[in-house]
């Protein structure tokens, strides 16, 4: 399961894509617990562009197989040529109607919701080189009406704890405090203490540990223990403060 | 990593990255054919029978439309005998006669005799429909690959193995 899946935390370069793809599962999850209705069009234009393709290009190899070069020669090039076609639609279709997009639904009430990454931003990845930040357009278009963009950025840290495990409730508490129409879906997150200050004192508390803490951190990283290592922190920390 | 197996359409996804890499490979492959006219328009030289122009890997390209002549004595061809699967590169050293129907004969560079012994049983020269393409250009060596292959058959099944995990582990 994702969320349950330990993403290192050291060397960044190569793990922000992972601290993206589990952010961007947990969209879906949560969204969909909400009772929103989770619209997968996008995807399914994507994958029947592809069988559609693949499907071609696999009777082109039987009866190329079946019957010989020469007597099959123009029904070859037809299906290159739409082959091209096909793939070239994909292609077309990625990069420019899914740009990415992460969610797509409907509120109970009617109104679209979009989710995706920033059009500036590496639709790949949606972060950039070794910036540990999350950035999300949500696009919400209520019936009939206009819709509207926000932009967001927020650091994984908030998110992810410090062994690197995803952490849902703070991402939840995120995505409901900072979009009003998942704020009115789940009032209860949206009431919740806004994750930046809590991940403020998180980061202040981790900056205050001792060297001890530290040690005992990366000696519990490499035997795997590590739900003591969290608690030792926890409790280390606090003794720090009294 | 496998989280997407989770997800019917995730799956579905990385599935297709690993099928569209494999049929947009044949159909680039078919396409070059259709362009050459040839069934095969690259291969491989297997044995030393054109040395010291081709030696064995060595890749070459065939070109099977006569747009500007008729294919000629002098020119390196790639035949099929009736019967053998296996093409021979040789090059065309006697013709008689003019068009579709000529008769060719042919032979290796480093053979002592030419190729009448390589024909089918009865077959005493080849037309033009026997030819799969002139070798209009190689890349020494890089062709070893699939000699390689061919005689280890085990070494596609790690290949192909290798790359199935490595579009699966790593999502887009």
């Amino acid at each position: 399961m994702a969320s349950q899946e330990r993403i290192t935390v050291h060397n960044l370069a190569g793990k922000l894509p992972n601290l993206k793809h589990t952010s961007d599962d947990a969209i879906p999850n949560y969204l969909n617990s909400l009772k929103f209705t989770q619209d997968h069009s996008l995807i399914d234009t994507r994958l029947a562009l592809g069988y559609g393709a693949f499907a071609i290009a696999a009777a082109c190899f039987l009866w190329d197989y079946k019957l010989g070069f020469e007597s099959t020669k123009w029904f070859t090039a037809a299906a290159v040529a739409l082959y091209s076609l096909v793939n070239g639609a994909l292609t077309l279709w990625i990069a420019y109607v899914e740009k990415g997009t992460v969610y797509q639904g409907k509120a109970a009430d009617g109104t679209k919701l979009t989710l995706g990454p920033p059009p500036q931003i590496s639709v790949s990845t949606s972060t950039k080189k070794n910036e540990p930040t999350y950035y999300v357009v949500v696009d919400v278009a209520p019936k009939g009406g206009p819709s509207t963009k926000l932009e967001f950025a927020r650091s994984f840290t908030e998110w992810f704890d410090v062994q690197g495990h995803f952490v849902a409730l703070p991402f939840q508490t995120m995505l409901a405090t900072t979009v009003p129409l998942i704020a009115k879906a789940d009032p209860k997150r949206a009431a919740a203490i806004p994750p930046p200050a809590a991940a403020a004192a998180a980061a202040a508390e981790f900056l205050n540990v001792d060297t001890h803490t530290l040690d005992a951190l990366a000696a519990a990283e490499t035997t795997g223990a590590e739900s003591t290592a969290a608690g030792s922190v926890g409790k280390k920390s606090k003794r720090r403060k009294a | 990593m496998l989280s997407g197996l989770q997800n019917p359409r995730q799956a579905a996804a990385q599935l297709l990255n690993f099928a569209l890499i494999l049929s947009t490979a044949f159909m680039m492959w078919k396409g070059l054919s259709i362009v050459a006219d040839s069934p095969s328009p690259i291969v491989v030289v297997l044995s030393g029978s054109m040395e010291p122009a081709f030696q064995r890997g060595d890749l070459l390209f065939l070109w099977n439309r006569n747009l500007l002549a008729e294919t000629d004595v002098g020119e390196v061809v790639v035949y099929n005998v009736k019967g053998k699967d296996i093409p021979i590169v040789h090059r065309i050293v006697r013709k008689f006669g003019l068009g579709e129907h000529a008769k060719l004969l042919t032979k290796g560079d480093n053979n002592a005799a030419d190729d009448t012994e390589l024909y089918a049983r009865g077959q005493d020269y080849l037309e033009r429909k026997d030819i799969i393409g002139s070798v209009v250009g190689y890349i020494p060596f890089v062709g070893y690959v699939t000699i390689m292959l061919s005689e280890h058959p085990w070494l596609k099944t790690v290949m192909l193995g290798i790359m199935g995990l490595l579009v699966v582990l790593q999502r887009e």
